[in-house]
């Protein structure tokens, strides 16, 4: 096996990932768990000091711990055994290798037990972190990949009584000593101190990326990513059709015919814009009334699998419990 | 709290481990994990019993989603026990079968849970074994060797602050069917003595290991035909090892739970000797003989005369208390007479002699105590 494993020094996560990640356990109404995405940095740290006595102390491997990794998104199932089976295995249609979301890892979200990994999360993190891996971003070594060894573990206090309502720690899994190495998190509270990495934190998810960049060259273009040939010519195309897409529903109304809302066709234009507005309001209105009836058509079915649940584990009267010491 | 309660399918899983597994099992807490119904008991914490202690593990069901199967959460110290991936010995029956009691779990076949903790719980034992199998002491590396042979032998290996401490093992003992020798027998269980021997992991620079630390263990119904707290244990000499030790003790053991066993009709024949003096005893324990209440008059003064006649009998005398049938305290209790236990006795008395020596001192006694009853009661 090719030795995918490298030890990280921390793992980041930016303050609001990690509250709505939070916020999606607690609401939940049983035990959850899902994945993680993000990627994996080489630090380039200095490592100046006025210390001279004391040399660096990075380890003899090619991979001091400086390996930082970022979780920006994650995904949560709204049950337990969503992408593996009650032994730990991977579904066969486990979450596949992706360059544009790295998958870092897995989380699982437990109510009332203990901080510690149970029997099938040691499975589920020995599976994933075997057989998946990508590539590591800023890596001094050109081919060096990371396995997705990442676990996050969330549970709430045993006791009712306690004074903190959530409890998490991270590990990374070690295939070799087959053991979870506990690691410190560190919670980025992205604001003006932290400019510097706020790119860090732009979620990687791989949502169908829509462009909305207007055709005439404006001053947003200019930071814009230099992509390299073969996939700057597809991003354009994309682009294009992106485009069409919009077009269809500006109905030729081109945003450069804005610029008729001055001067002497100003008066005439601004009738057909403002008819444009009310048909525009008018399909957000059917869009937003078809919103509705299919949350409500969800809704009904889950309601309808509470119930079907509830017939399954709702004590019946009269069952007692077996001897409760 | 009554209206918590674990929903069927897990409260039949547990009654039927209750029933069928080979030892007593607790469960020590059991909690919820819904949001929604707090009510609905869906996990919980055994303890199984496991070289003469507990091992606690936390069984996580999940009521929200009742068809999946169960998780397991080991204790703090066994992070390295992953019966799913055991380095060695995969693939052998146990294996298969804890890997099927997952793979294909039911939530309404009742049995279940049990075959899970039976090969969990076999799983550990080859943990343990491991683990201690490990250790670099070459008197362990000895004892293992020659122990091991032993049926049902377990071991648990106890870690200090990163190192390991001491080594448990417990022994069965004797390979005696002691429920078959009671007349009768009432116990469910096998009863069974074990001798817990603790070696401290000995230090490289210590020259001679110290002498385990050794103590019998026998389940706990097996006190009221034999107390294992009785027995003197013979003497660890130096350089000593179990395969020598054993041997002595088991066959000292054995002449001794014979001997408890012909107790039994010692005591048997002593209550019936109460028989002519007392009239029929209005209860008496058939299987072991060691309790036994009579009715008794001293005039209009009828009394209960209760005898608890301990293991050690006739050596110990039996231990008396009297019970008014007429007097009570103001709370509804009988008045009882404080245990009797220093009255005229000789072991080497006859039954029937016995019996009458007692009967004589209770004549005496029964006005006394007559008095006793009579006198205002001090208030509780």
């Amino acid at each position: 096996m090719e030795d995918h494993h490298h030890p990280l020094q921390k793992i980041a996560i930016s303050g609001p990932t990690l509250a709505s990640l939070i916020q999606r356990v607690s609401t939940s109404p049983g035990d959850v768990d899902g994945l993680l995405f993000g990627h994996v940095t080489q630090m380039t740290h200095s490592s100046l000091s006025d210390d001279t006595t004391a040399p660096s102390s990075s380890s003899t491997t090619d991979f001091p711990s400086n390996l930082i990794a970022t979780i920006t998104t994650f995904l949560c199932f709204n049950s337990t055994l969503s992408f593996y089976t009650p032994l730990g295995d991977l579904h066969p249609h486990h979450p596949q290798p992706h360059p544009h979301h790295p998958l870092l890892g897995w989380f699982s979200a437990r109510r009332k037990t203990p901080l510690r990994p149970s029997m099938r999360e040691f499975s589920v993190t020995n599976s994933l972190s075997s057989n998946i891996t990508f590539p590591i971003t800023d890596s001094r070594q050109p081919s060096a990949n990371f396995a997705p060894s990442l676990f996050l573990l969330l549970t709430t206090p045993l006791h009712d009584h306690i004074i903190h309502t959530h409890e998490y720690r991270a590990y990374q899994f070690s295939p070799f000593s087959r053991r979870f190495d506990p690691k410190s998190i560190e919670v980025v509270n992205i604001g003006p101190g932290f400019r510097g990495h706020y790119g860090n934190f732009t979620p990687k998810a791989a949502l169908p990326w829509m462009s909305c960049e207007l055709r005439c060259p404006s001053a947003m273009n200019e930071d814009s990513k230099e992509g390299e040939g073969g996939e700057n010519l597809l991003y354009l195309k994309q682009a294009l059709k992106d485009q069409e897409v919009m077009d269809l529903s500006a109905e030729g109304f081109d945003v450069r015919n804005l610029s008729r809302l001055m001067g002497p066709e100003a008066a005439s234009y601004t009738a057909g814009l403002e008819d444009f507005y009310e048909k525009m309001l008018a399909k957000i209105d059917s869009l937003a009334r078809l919103v509705e009836s299919s949350e409500a058509k969800i809704l009904g079915q889950v309601d309808h699998n509470r119930q079907l649940r509830n017939i399954v584990s709702k004590p019946i009267g009269g069952d007692k419990n077996p001897a409760c010491s | 709290m009554s209206n918590k309660e674990f929903p069927p399918f897990i409260s039949a899983q547990l009654q039927y481990l209750f029933k069928h597994y080979r030892s007593p099992l607790k469960v020590e807490q059991a909690w919820s994990g819904s949001k929604y119904n707090p009510g609905i008991l869906d996990r919980f914490t055994l303890l199984i019993p496991y070289c003469l202690d507990f091992i606690k593990w936390d069984i996580i069901y999940n009521s929200e989603s009742p068809n999946a199967a169960p998780d397991v959460i080991f204790g703090p110290g066994d992070e390295d026990f992953h019966p799913f991936h055991a380095i060695s010995g995969g693939g052998g029956g146990d294996f298969k079968s804890l890997k099927n009691s997952l793979s294909d779990w039911s939530n309404k076949d009742p049995t279940r849970l049990l075959i899970l903790i039976q090969a969990l719980r076999d799983q550990y034992l080859a943990y343990q074994k491991k683990c201690v199998g490990e250790v670099d002491d070459d008197r362990l590396k000895f004892e293992m060797s020659t122990m091991l042979s032993r049926e049902g032998i377990e071991m648990y290996l106890s870690m200090g602050i990163d190192k390991p401490e001491e080594v448990k093992f417990a022994v069965p003992l004797l390979d005696m069917n002691i429920n078959k020798m009671v007349f009768g027998c009432p116990w469910r269980q096998p009863q069974k003595i074990y001798l817990q021997v603790v070696y401290p992991v000995s230090r490289k620079y210590v020259s001679v290991p110290s002498a385990p630390r050794l103590k019998l263990v026998s389940t706990s119904e097996l006190r009221t035909l034999f107390s294992v707290d009785d027995v003197k244990l013979p003497p660890w000499m130096d350089e000593m090892c179990m395969a020598e030790y054993l041997p002595h003790l088991e066959e000292s053991l054995e002449r001794q739970i014979s001997e408890a066993v012909s107790l039994i009709d010692v005591r048997r024949r002593f209550i019936e000797a109460l028989e002519p003096l007392f009239g029929r005893p209005l209860e008496a324990d058939p299987f072991f003989c060691r309790k036994a209440a009579f009715l008794a008059t001293s005039g209009v003064f009828t009394f209960l005369v209760y005898f608890y006649i301990s293991t050690q009998f006739p050596k110990q005398q039996p231990a008396l208390i009297l019970q008014s049938t007429q007097h009570f305290h103001p709370q509804g209790t009988a008045i009882k007479s404080p245990l009797m236990k220093n009255y005229p006795w000789s072991p080497r008395w006859e039954a029937s002699q016995m019996a009458e020596r007692i009967f004589e001192y209770l004549v005496e006694e029964s006005s006394n105590f007559k008095r006793y009853c009579n006198e205002p009661q001090p208030q509780h």
